[in-house]
């Protein structure tokens, strides 16, 4: 063991290690990271392009899995509740869906992010490049896949459900918005992460899987829980996507208004995760063709 | 000479500020973090925490000035930290210590075909290459025929890269590499990919970079190049100058002290060998030093 002294200096030691000299401030570093992004967007089209082809490629069907995908998902997930769980709710298929297509465009959005700059280990150590856009275009990219999602929910809706077409339904860019600074806030944070511990992928697996079932997207309390007590209730306020998955549904499926004060809330703490994120990922930046 | 009162306005070509300026550089890898962090290893060390050996210094003590007009050659053995002062005068790893002044555009040709995508088409991968380097769009669309024409493609350009041949790649990553006239060149040994013809080619442009380029850095183990192409040469070992000055006196140097070393090499070896042939009874006698150099 070391004496307490020397174990203070080798950990200031680290902190120079890691930085710069001209260590810039953290609203400045977000300032930067955001410039980064602004003045490098072909990049970022650039990026998403190929994101796109890549998923994309070698399959028979091509883009018709976007559209796909998530239907066979919902009937499987209807399956096993209705017919496993024995629970029926209203149109149930149509039920999932509006929870399911967002979700899945928050899910392959930080599982690609996470990867986004290990996976590129050789270009970080060839080029000078703002590394930020690259957990950008993945969660763009995703976007991308989230609007054949959404088109898939277009088209079950004026075949199976036409009742519960309402003009509401033009607002889902705006919860879409919230969600989009949600995750774009987390996705950098995990690709930053996943830089010095390769295990986040193991662990984000897992996490994202248990967030799924804590989100209301094959449940709500209003359908399945309406006696809930005060304890499992915690769910709601402290899941973000309790409010943004249920302002989905209650859009597409509920026909009416969503609670407009809970993603007003979550906006306000994406965009400041946001900012934090921003800034974590600029600190870390310098260190990243060291590390891979 | 115009005598230009140091500052930021010194883009005049003929300003007396040097165009590369390195100060006390040093950069220190930390290797508690690498490629193959996990968490459990991770707090495995935590708990029984020595920090020690766990950094290492790639570069050390560096001092360079470059002034316009000056070609650098850095060489030495592997492990020497050539490739690591090519970084981070790129920009790529940030110093840990000391300071690094760059004035002019840089461009690094460290590997061909860094940033394509297999996916993309061969005149996508231009595009994508060019926003990597952060060319803006409306330069690029107008270097894109030239860059179809120097890489000679024909209607490759429009197949995707998976398709291509290794060649192809290598000629199409050095079109687009060398198509912006850069001041500041940085080579890492890129002459050596591609066909005997390309070889040649590449050379032809290599040369005419060099020519239009304020300062070039040039890290390479062939020697005769740098006597040739270069009017410094710098020595480094073990991420520390060993000697900076007249190529041909570096050249020199470097010759010397690698044949010394090798010659060591071959010593120990030798010694070893004989220990071996000696048999146990002298490795037996060997810890008790005492009684071994009375007997002799």
């Amino acid at each position: 063991m070391l004496p307490y002294a020397a174990q203070m200096a080798t950990r200031t030691e680290v902190r120079t290690s890691l930085s710069t000299h001209r260590q810039a401030g953290p609203l400045e570093m977000v300032a930067e990271g955001l410039g980064e992004l602004w003045s490098r967007r072909r990049l970022v089209r650039y990026l998403v392009g190929a994101d796109l082809r890549h998923t994309s490629s070698n399959t028979l069907l091509g883009e018709v899995w976007w559209i796909l995908d998530p239907l066979l998902q919902m009937a499987v997930y209807t399956i096993l509740v209705t017919v496993i769980f024995q629970r029926s709710v209203a149109d149930y298929p149509i039920f999932i869906f509006s929870a399911l297509v967002p979700w899945k465009w928050f899910s392959t959005a930080i599982e690609d992010a996470i990867g986004s700059v290990t996976t590129r280990d050789k270009l970080i150590k060839q080029l000078q490049f703002p590394k930020i856009v690259l957990p950008a275009s993945s969660v763009l990219a995703a976007t991308y896949n989230f609007g054949f999602g959404l088109a898939a929910m277009g088209i079950m809706l004026v075949l199976l459900y036409p009742a519960r077409i309402s003009a509401l339904l033009v607002l889902i860019p705006l919860v879409a918005v919230v969600q989009f600074a949600l995750t774009f806030a987390l996705a950098l944070f995990a690709a930053a992460i996943n830089v010095f511990f390769r295990d986040l992928r193991n662990v984000s697996r897992h996490a994202l899987r248990l967030w799924f079932y804590l989100s209301p997207v094959l449940w709500s309390f209003e359908a399945f829980f309406p006696e809930a007590n005060r304890t499992l209730r915690l769910v709601e306020t402290v899941n973000p996507f309790y409010p943004v998955l249920s302002a989905y549904r209650d859009l597409v499926y509920y026909g009416r208004s969503p609670d407009w004060g809970a993603l007003a809330a979550v906006l306000a703490v994406s965009v400041l995760l946001g900012a934090i994120g921003v800034a974590f990922f600029k600190r870390l930046e310098p260190a990243f063709a060291k590390v891979l | 000479m115009s005598a230009i009162p140091g500052g930021p306005a010194a883009r005049d070509p003929a300003a007396t500020d040097p165009v590369v300026e390195v100060r006390d550089l040093g950069v220190q890898y930390d290797l508690r973090f690498t490629r193959r962090t996990t968490m459990r290893g991770w707090f495995a060390r935590l708990l029984h925490r020595d920090g020690s050996h766990r950094r290492f210094w790639a570069l050390r003590h560096v001092d360079l000035r470059l002034e316009h007009g000056d070609s650098l050659a850095v060489i030495g053995p592997n492990g020497a930290g050539k490739s690591t002062l090519l970084l981070t005068l790129a920009g790529i790893i940030r110093p840990s210590e000391g300071e690094v002044a760059v004035r002019g555009e840089i461009s690094a040709l460290l590997t061909l075909g860094a940033g394509f995508d297999q996916e993309l088409s061969g005149g996508d991968n231009i595009g994508l290459v060019g926003a990597f380097l952060g060319i803006d769009g409306r330069t690029m669309e107008g270097l894109t025929p030239a860059i179809t024409e120097y890489s000679e493609l024909g209607a490759f350009i429009d197949a995707p890269l998976k398709t291509y041949s290794t060649g192809m790649r290598a000629r199409l990553g050095f079109a687009i590499a060398t198509a912006v006239q850069p001041d500041i060149l940085l080579l890492d040994e890129v002459l050596a990919t591609g066909d005997q013809v390309f070889r040649a080619r590449s050379l032809v442009r290599i040369r005419e970079l060099i020519r239009e380029a304020k300062a070039i850095v040039l890290v390479t183990h062939d020697l005769e190049f740098v006597t040739e192409l270069c009017n410094r040469a710098l020595l480094l070992d073990h991420g520390e100058v060993i000697a900076l000055g007249e190529p041909a006196e570096v050249v020199e140097l470097y010759r010397t002290r690698t044949a010394e070393q090798r010659a060591r090499q071959e010593a120990e070896a030798a010694v070893i060998a004989a220990g071996a042939q000696a048999g146990g009874g002298g490795a037996e006698g060997a810890p008790a030093g005492g009684s071994g150099a009375s007997r002799a």
